[in-house]
């Protein structure tokens, strides 16, 4: 996805480039075309301008002055006057002076002032000094005739030598039209009220500034113009740079008079110009990024999607729960689902198979650790009973086959492992009257058992393994003096039977062992007691039930049988003996539905 | 999965913002920026005098891209009425304001609660505290120097002659600390010379033109201070001769240069009037656009022209900014 962003905002990039610098360049052509077009129009006009001003001239010389000024003073001046009404518009003065510089003729009519000295004018000096030509001066102040305004006229001279004809004598004489200055500056100012920093100037052959938007500025040394090296330029487009400012000028010749117009394009008036352009590229980027943005999230939405949902149900499943596995998305996906799906339903076909064996595994355990049991008592019992009527005491062998009767229903209990507290004491005294006999009544044996523990469940077969142990290792070897309590009572919501014995005890590293290593103590007996029914009780009630071991050597042992208060009913039989272990919170309910029926018992 | 949804909508959100500023950008390119605006208060704003200044200030507004009001203003204008017409500008949305100080011991006071507001620069004044630099930046000639060089003219003319000779000071009453100054200039020159001076101070408000050019007493040279009073002076001397007196003065209007070149007046000191308007707005602008600069006294040049100069490429181009 990265790399998809990476290629799509490069190409951005690059498009928006590319057609920043073709708009660019185009508005660059566009701006240069459209700036010759307009110098074009404005060359044209003033060329027509200048043209006319000729006309003018040629008019009064070739049609007015041609009279003979003595005789024809009045025609000349009405010519005159005809000539600089038609055109006061654009025109200050028409006025002839004679080689000395006397006024000989003007219009309009109006009081020459005091001595101006023309022949010190420029525009006398040059038309005297060339003169075959016409001559365009610079701006200037008109500095001839005082109209009583108080106001100083800015003209442009149009001078020539022309033939005067006094009297029949003919001399010298210069014409000379003023061209109002404001008709240029007018047009000029025109064309320089774009405000983009694009300006014309208007400038002779010399560079000499006939027109320039900022000329008192140039003038007064606060702003430069390039003019003197833009009068050497011929007419076309020119890239130079001025004062550290590159830039583009345009040059257009003005006929007749060498004046040059010239349009300067700073290239600043062009990225100015761009400015909207470069906005509105920069924009059509950034909302593309917003949209790649967006079609990004979207696509890798598709692609992701269906795949943090497999991840989900996936995860689901490790949590314990059995979701259904999701398939969707593209084909690979589906097919990766249909994959995990069956790879689960595999396990929890191999865990249901795995679980059965191992059921039926810990039931064969069982069934092998209780047949482990019955042979071996029964050896010992059939040889006391042996022993009775070998020795004729057919009553003792009478009670002892009863008890081994009694002994055997219990031990038998319909194939149940699970059988009730009440039966399990019955089978232990059944069991220990059976010892007694065979031990000729060496130790003596009590019971104390609270009469509320007989109805709850309890392993058949767990008390009689430990009675065992307490006659072979506490009290065989003792004379007459051996006792052995079995002790029964509720603490906690947990059954404890005890079985304690004043014999010989053990030492701390034989109580150690004694639960852990069935191999270890093998003195006595089958060699399978307290080992036997410790897994039996931790198979059936879980690990944190089982035998307690506590002894001092020379004092005795007691063996506590540690279950759960469970109440024996068929159901919680079935239950337990199927493999279910009850967890303490569900014992407790059952604990006290049990107490409470006591109580109504009871009551 | 949650830190991807955050850096998507970050991102969008970074974007989107980005749009709006560009958009809000494009829109304001389009609209144009707003111009600032500086206003213009002088006295009697239509005369001729002003013609240059105002052709100055338009220049410049046109080169530092400002929107320029000249205030239409009458004769004589009090403090009061100058601190009217500046609220009225700022109200209107002026950002600065260039004011030729009215005459009167309270504008000094005036201007600087107006500076407060906005940024003010004084032009066509001398300083408004007697030697001491005010606290309000001007644009101006030097008005002592115009004077000096006025009596200097005068020495040239007549050197050892002007011992006994009169001289009469003409000024006009709005502008006496300029006239001040220049009186202090001429008196530098002509102050052991000999010559006779007396002053006259002329109150358009109180006598008429010709009234007051008729009480004038008699006087072999006259010294007009300002504008006002030299084209009254040149009006009068060029229709009455003025006892024939010749007529010297500061002169910044195509009517003074008129007389000059009439020959009803001797000599003009021509103050750069362009460089007035242009300097004042330029310094004005400046401190518009940035923030921390500080206006700074701008003192502008002037010219001594006489008759054979008056059509000189350079005094033409005085000329030029005057007829504007």
């Amino acid at each position: 996805m990265i790399a998809f962003s990476v290629i799509s905002v490069s190409i951005m990039l690059i498009l928006g480039i590319v057609m920043y610098v073709r708009f660019s360049n185009s508005a660059r052509q566009d701006t240069i075309q459209s700036t010759q077009k307009l110098m074009e129009q404005t060359g044209e006009y003033l060329e027509d301008y200048l043209i006319s001003m000729r006309q003018i001239s040629d008019a009064v010389y070739y049609n007015v002055i041609k009279n003979d000024f003595f005789e024809g003073q009045e025609d000349i001046q009405r010519g005159m006057n005809l000539l600089y009404e038609a055109n006061s518009d654009n025109l200050r003065s028409i006025a002839i002076y004679n080689n000395h510089g006397s006024l000989v003729a003007a219009e309009p009519v109006a009081s020459q002032k005091e001595d101006p000295d023309v022949t010190k004018q420029e525009w006398y000096v040059q038309a005297m000094a060339e003169m075959e030509n016409m001559h365009f001066s610079t701006p200037h102040i008109e500095n001839l005739f005082d109209d009583g305004t108080s106001r100083y006229y800015w003209v442009i001279s149009l001078s020539r030598v022309v033939e005067l004809t006094d009297n029949g004598d003919s001399h010298l004489g210069v014409l000379l039209v003023d061209m109002d200055y404001s008709s240029i500056s007018r047009l000029m100012n025109q064309i320089n009220e774009l405000n983009n920093g694009q300006y014309f100037f208007l400038c002779d052959s010399n560079g000499e500034i006939i027109y320039h938007p900022r000329q008192m500025q140039i003038s007064d040394g606060i702003y430069k113009e390039n003019n003197e090296t833009v009068a050497q330029y011929k007419e076309g487009i020119y890239e130079e740079r001025f004062e550290g400012e590159r830039r583009k000028v345009i040059v257009n010749s003005i006929s007749y008079t060498g004046w040059k117009l010239v349009g300067v394009i700073p290239y600043s008036t062009f990225t100015s110009g761009m400015a909207d352009i470069q906005y509105f590229i920069v924009m059509i980027m950034l909302l593309m990024g917003m949209m790649l943005v967006i079609i990004n999230r979207v696509v890798s939405d598709r692609i992701s999607s269906p795949i943090r949902k497999l991840n989900h149900s996936v995860m689901e499943y490790e949590a314990g729960k059995k979701p259904e596995i999701y398939i969707g998305g593209s084909l690979e996906i589906r097919h990766l689902g249909w994959s995990i799906q069956n790879s689960y339903e595999q396990i929890d076909s191999l865990m249901k198979t795995i679980v059965q064996k191992q059921n039926e595994r810990r039931k064969n355990e069982i069934d092998a650790l209780q047949s482990q049991i019955n042979p071996h008592f029964l050896y010992n019992a059939l040889d006391s009973i042996t022993w009775m009527i070998e020795g004729g005491r057919n009553d003792d062998a009478a009670f002892m086959i009863s008890q081994l009767a009694k002994l055997f229903r219990i031990s038998l209990s319909k194939g149940n492992t699970i059988i009730t507290v009440k039966d399990e004491l019955q089978h232990a005294k059944s069991y220990m009257n059976i010892q007694k006999v065979r031990y000729k009544n060496a130790f003596a044996v009590t019971f104390d058992i609270d009469p509320e523990i007989e109805t709850y469940c309890a392993v058949k077969l767990t008390l009689q393994p430990i009675l065992e142990n307490a006659i072979n290792y506490g009290v065989s070897s003792m004379d007459d003096c051996g006792e052995i309590s079995v002790s029964g009572k509720m603490e906690d919501g947990k059954i404890i039977l005890a079985v304690a014995d004043n014999g010989i005890g053990m030492s701390e590293e034989e109580v150690r062992f004694v639960l852990t290593d069935s191999n270890r103590i093998h003195k006595h007996g089958s060699g399978v007691g307290l080992v036997n029914v410790n897994s039996r009780i931790q198979l059936l009630f879980g690990k944190e039930y089982g035998l307690l071991v506590e002894s001092e050597p020379d004092e005795g042992t007691r063996v506590s049988i540690c279950i759960p208060a469970i109440p024996y009913t068929e159901e919680n039989r079935k239950t337990l003996e199927k493999g279910y272990i009850f967890d303490e919170e569900e014992v407790k309910p059952l604990y006290a539905d049990a107490m409470e029926r006591v109580k109504k018992n009871e009551e | 999965m949650k830190n991807d949804k955050r850096i998507f909508i970050l991102t969008e959100a970074v974007l989107g913002i980005l749009v709006i500023i560009l958009a809000f950008l494009m829109f304001r390119e389009k609209n144009g920026q707003d111009e600032q605006k500086i206003s213009v208060i002088v006295q009697n704003s239509e005369d001729s005098q002003w013609h240059a200044f105002k052709y100055g200030l338009a220049m410049a507004a046109e080169d530092h891209e400002i929107e320029l009001y000249i205030v239409s203003t009458g004769e004589m204008l009090t403090a009061s009425q100058e601190k009217a017409l500046m609220e009225d500008e700022i109200a209107y949305g002026a950002d600065a304001i260039i004011v030729q100080p009215a005459p009167g011991e309270e504008t000094e006071q005036m201007l600087k609660e107006m500076q407060n507001k906005v940024p003010i620069m004084l032009v066509e004044s001398a300083s408004l505290q007697n030697g001491e630099e005010s606290e309000i930046p001007l644009t101006a000639p030097d008005y002592y120097a115009m004077g000096k060089a006025l009596a200097e003219e005068m020495v040239k003319d007549y050197g050892k002659n002007l011992k006994g000779k009169s001289v009469l000071i003409l000024s006009q009453a709005g502008e006496s600390e300029a006239a001040e100054q220049g009186e202090k200039g001429i008196m530098e020159v002509l102050g052991n010379t000999g010559v006779q001076i007396s002053r006259s101070v002329w109150d358009s408000s109180e006598i008429s033109k010709e009234d007051f050019m008729k009480r004038q007493p008699k006087a072999d040279l006259v010294v007009a201070l300002d504008d006002t009073t030299l084209t009254a002076a040149g009006e009068y001397s060029a229709v009455n001769s003025l006892h024939g007196a010749v007529v010297y003065g500061v002169g910044k209007s195509t009517e003074a240069v008129y007389y000059l070149d009439t020959r009803a007046v001797e000599c003009l000191v021509v103050p750069d009037e362009f460089n007035v308007g242009y300097q004042s707005l330029t310094e004005t602008a400046e401190s518009l656009k940035h923030s921390f600069y500080e206006m700074r006294d701008r003192n502008v040049e002037y010219t001594v022209i006489r008759r054979e100069t008056l059509f000189s490429k350079q005094n033409q181009e005085i000329l030029f900014t005057m007829s504007q």
